[in-house]
């Protein structure tokens, strides 16, 4: 195993509230910089208390735009989550690699969804 | 000019009377507008978020306005939760501490926006008590509602939000309203896909469906607040252009809408009651996420 680092996201952020989509971009700029490197990233949610989706999109969503499902998967570990803040992460996540496999069928995924459930009145 | 307002109530037909206002003022300019309430006879507190939306659009095209013969019963309502204080009127404490005062914000406030929900939601004794896992979830979903508005709506004229919580009933009710250009045209724009109002906000709400583009994947936040609402017994309503879109029990109901509203409204009533874990069947592995 290679050298790695751990980043803290409160140290990142600067709040145990991580809603914002800047704020992801910083964890981004951050992760990005180091798998670049080679190195292995612990990113901790140590203290963290809220987490949204526009967040982690950013933080960790985008990476699957710039390095591949395996390099992801070799060198990438979260630590510290709470169960239902690692259930978002693995949506956030599922719904990356999506939209990075094939954007167009992403968009094509869509008259299906309307009228399935819905009274209009 | 001189306008009436009806009730307003959280729903369908108190979103149209809001939006009728807005059909009669948008084009005026360097006017005196006079907004009679003698027939509001009762107006629920979080569609002041809709309500300050529309009369900030006043206000920026430079009009000004002014709210008549009010019902004192509404004025302690308004009053109680800041909003009147934008129009001229002093704030009165909230006795019974039931308020989540009205605000408006730019998108790029999304710290002052975690800070007033923090301090008005979490740092208050009032507040209905309720579990920790509901509170987390509620705050996490008045987050994707603001993070929605701040990333899909393009407003340069705000983010307006506001709540009220009904101990005896047991629900918590809090509006975001901005005045972007709405979920339809924010699809065509980004997707080319054409719809009606009312199809656009159903789009946005299923499936994998998003309209970012670029590097930064997203579509997730109104599924996770539709889910969240059908586990929690609680309503989602949304109005988006000329779209109504609403969830409860499982059910959604899209309407169109006479007029547009100018930008998009989302509202949730939460019961706060609920005492659902919200633990999964099955743990994730931190292993297991990539």
């Amino acid at each position: 195993m290679n050298k790695g680092m751990s980043l803290s996201i409160f140290e990142i952020v600067g709040s145990p509230i991580c809603v914002a989509s800047g704020d992801g971009q910083k964890v981004y700029d951050r992760l990005a910089a180091t798998l670049k490197e080679g190195l292995n990233v612990t990113l901790s949610f140590h203290n963290i208390t809220i987490l949204t989706s526009a967040f982690l999109n950013a933080a960790i969503g985008q990476l699957y735009g710039s390095f591949s499902e395996e390099q992801i998967r070799s060198m990438l570990t979260v630590r510290d989550m709470q169960p239902d803040d690692l259930a978002l992460l693995k949506r956030v996540v599922e719904t990356a690699k999506l939209y990075f496999k094939d954007p167009k069928k992403f968009d094509r995924a869509v008259q299906e969804a309307l009228g399935s459930d819905s009274d209009e009145s | 000019m001189k306008l009436f307002l009806p009730e307003i109530r959280h729903d369908q037909a108190g979103f149209e009377a809001l939006i009728r206002l807005h059909a009669q003022t948008k084009d005026c300019l360097f006017d005196d507008i006079e907004i009679d309430m003698n027939a509001t006879t009762w107006f629920d507190a979080d569609m002041c978020a809709a309500f300050g939306a529309i009369l900030y659009h006043l206000g920026a095209e430079l009009n000004t306005i002014s709210l008549t013969n009010m019902r004192s019963d509404v004025g302690d309502i308004l009053a109680r939760n800041g909003f009147l204080s934008h129009y001229g009127r002093e704030k009165i404490p909230d006795r019974w501490g039931t308020t989540i005062p009205y605000r408006r914000f730019d998108v790029k406030d999304d710290r002052y926006f975690a800070d007033y929900i923090e301090a008005e939601l979490m740092n208050r004794s009032e507040m209905p008590a309720m579990s920790p896992a509901l509170l987390k979830k509620f705050r996490e979903s008045v987050f994707e509602i603001f993070s929605n508005a701040v990333l899909h709506s393009r407003t340069e004229r705000g983010i307006f939000s506001c709540g009220q919580s009904y101990p005896k009933r047991q629900r918590l009710d809090f509006s975001v309203a901005d005045l972007g250009i709405g979920m339809r045209q924010n699809i065509k724009e980004n997707t080319g896909l054409s719809f009606t109002p009312q199809q656009a906000i159903a789009w946005a709400t299923e499936g994998r469906n998003t309209t970012k583009r670029g590097l930064i994947p997203g579509g997730l936040g109104l599924k996770l607040l539709r889910d969240f609402i059908d586990l929690n017994g609680g309503r989602i309503q949304i109005v988006s252009d000329a779209g109504y879109w609403r969830r409860e029990n499982g059910k959604t109901v899209i309407a169109r809408l006479n007029r547009p509203f100018p930008g998009t409204v989302a509202s949730i009533e939460i019961n706060t009651a609920d005492m659902q874990s919200y633990a999964l069947s099955s743990e994730i592995s931190e292993n297991d996420i990539f």
